[in-house]
């Protein structure tokens, strides 16, 4: 879809090439009351409205943070850059954290990229496939010599993230409608995304804790996992006593779907 | 077309309902997001629910796990918004297979989507845009309706759009177009009465010729909704009652169809549960003087 007006949208190269010498009149015909031009603007102005109605579902934090009106500026822009390509409107939204990470219209592309990329991953837990969790005999099922060699797998509804700016504390301030927002100075921050019970949970972690579930969602046995940990926290490791809360934390919420002990 | 995989009782008796024997579901409304909660609190009596396909068919969370109880209880119908049948762009055999497996795990009674185009070239602008009515467009759509109703193993059902242009290259009537469709690509007709309503106004057309040209056999179910006159047009916008003019063109179609299974949708503005199902309610009584006039 041509973002200018109609009568540019017929005259660019594009549209050249597939109506020839052809006019508008000559295609559409007019109404009662309505030019040809005026019928066809009824279908532009619905496809805008429409693609910022799909990408205001998946990112209204950042609708926020942005305004309404650069809001608005944002999805014309995006949207002639990655149309539509798709039979659902689910993927629209794909570019968009990079998108705005570079959108010269944004005051901190930077923070409005963070943003987005947590308001993109929340879209895709929401709606990633459901696989079961981990459950407690399970758990308990595994001798407790094994776990140093054990592998977990996450989750398909899982995502780890680390961002430049606390947006998840932005974030929650809009989810609450609470405008005394907190400010966005650089800060590293760092965020799991899970799905339990079909909703999605957020949890803010330590870098420690983050780089630690980082390399067991690769595939990383905990053993080795620790290990890292220990060696990259050097004074600042993790105590036997935070391991053991991070973990009953992830397993009891959900965020683990299997271990695996080869 | 008495070869046709689909064609259960030929000659056509209106007792027997459409020619494809697929039931009178009664009255029912469009499953719509905001209406979870109610639903599965209250388990309200309904007589069926038409789920838009595109919203299930790309998660595996909260809207699926939803959808299948909803399933588990209600008869339910597929209606698509982005087939594109019309489009001279190659189908979608992906979307296609997603589709036939939606409709087998929620046992939907059929699956519709629109006589439109979405897109093309690989753009997708997810609006239902209206087609030139003339031979070369009939064969083409001809061909895929026929090709998707292969994959899906079961016929296509399609709705009338409703539209705010026309092309010069017309050479036939919408009503015409889509009755030669259907009879010639075999497939079942969704006959959208607020969208005959709606283009009769932007077209200038007699919206009671279009009911009564309708195939009555090929009619598997009827959709109702409101719209915004903005004056110059009218905007199919779901997002209000059904008028008056609207309610006539759906008795009148129903005295030649029989009971068809109904569907009220509102997707703007939604207003809560109770007022939209009380709306699909109203068509009870229309349908009672069909039953009526039948039995005369």
């Amino acid at each position: 879809m041509h973002p200018g007006e109609i009568e540019e949208a017929v005259s660019s190269a594009r549209a050249r090439r597939a109506l020839g010498k052809a006019r508008i009149e000559d295609v559409i015909l007019p109404s009662r009351t309505l030019a040809p031009a005026e019928r066809v603007r009824i279908y532009q102005r619905m496809y805008l409205l429409r693609m910022e109605e799909a990408l205001l579902t998946d990112y209204p934090a950042l609708q926020h943070y942005l305004g309404a009106r650069a809001f608005h500026q944002l999805v014309t822009d995006y949207v002639g850059a990655y149309p539509s390509v798709s039979y659902t409107l689910n993927r629209l939204g794909d570019h968009l954290p990079a998108f705005v990470a570079r959108w010269k219209g944004a005051k901190r592309p930077a923070v409005a990229g963070d943003l987005a990329r947590l308001e993109l991953a929340m879209a895709e837990v929401f709606d990633a496939e459901e696989t079961p969790s981990l459950g407690e005999a399970q758990i308990a099922a595994v001798p407790a010599e094994d776990w140093e060699r054990a592998r977990l797998e996450p989750v398909a509804a899982f995502r780890l993230l680390a961002f430049r700016y606390p947006v998840n504390a932005y974030l929650q301030t809009v989810r609450d409608e609470d405008h005394d927002h907190p400010a966005l100075a650089r800060k590293d921050t760092y965020i799991v995304v899970y799905r339990r019970d079909y909703s999605v949970w957020r949890q803010d972690l330590s870098r420690a804790a983050h780089d630690l579930l980082a390399d067991l969602a690769k595939g990383k046995r905990l053993g080795k996992a620790i290990q890292a940990a220990m060696a990259r926290g050097g004074r600042r490791a993790p105590t036997a006593e935070q391991l053991f809360r991070w973990f009953r934390e992830w397993a009891s919420g959900g965020v683990f779907r299997s271990v695996r002990l080869r | 077309m008495a070869s046709s995989p689909f064609l259960i009782h030929p000659p056509w008796d209106s007792r027997l309902g459409n020619r494809f024997r697929l039931p009178d579901l009664g009255l029912g409304i469009g499953l719509r997001t905001v209406h979870f909660r109610h639903i599965l609190e209250k388990w309200p009596k309904v007589d069926w629910f038409e789920v838009l396909s595109e919203n299930f068919m790309d998660t595996g969370g909260r809207p699926l796990r939803v959808l299948d109880q909803i399933a588990e209880r209600y008869p339910v119908a597929l209606h698509g918004v982005s087939m594109s049948i019309g489009s001279t762009d190659p189908l979608d055999r992906g979307y296609l297979r997603k589709l036939k497996q939606l409709a087998g795990r929620t046992h939907a009674h059929w699956v519709s989507d629109h006589l439109c185009w979405t897109g093309v070239a690989g753009r997708n602008v997810h609006d239902l845009l209206p087609m030139p009515y003339n031979e070369e467009a009939l064969r083409h759509t001809v061909t895929r309706v026929r090709e998707v109703s292969e994959i899906l193993e079961r016929p296509l059902v399609l709705e009338n759009p409703s539209s705010y242009v026309e092309f010069k290259d017309s050479t036939m009537t919408e009503w015409e177009f889509l009755t030669r469709l259907a009879v010639e690509a075999d497939c079942g007709l969704l006959l959208d009465v607020n969208n005959v309503y709606v283009s009769s106004f932007n077209h200038g057309f007699d919206a009671r010729a279009y009911v009564d040209a309708i195939p009555a056999d090929r009619v598997v179910q009827y959709h109702l909704a409101g719209h915004s006159n903005k004056g110059t047009h009218i905007v199919d916008t779901h997002s209000d009652h059904a008028i008056d003019e609207v309610w006539d063109l759906y008795r009148r179609s129903c005295l030649r169809t029989g009971n068809v299974a109904t569907l009220y949708e509102w997707d703007e503005d939604i207003p809560e549960f109770e007022v939209v199902h009380a709306e699909a309610l109203k068509a009870g009584a229309f349908r009672e003087q069909a039953l009526l006039a039948a039995a005369r």
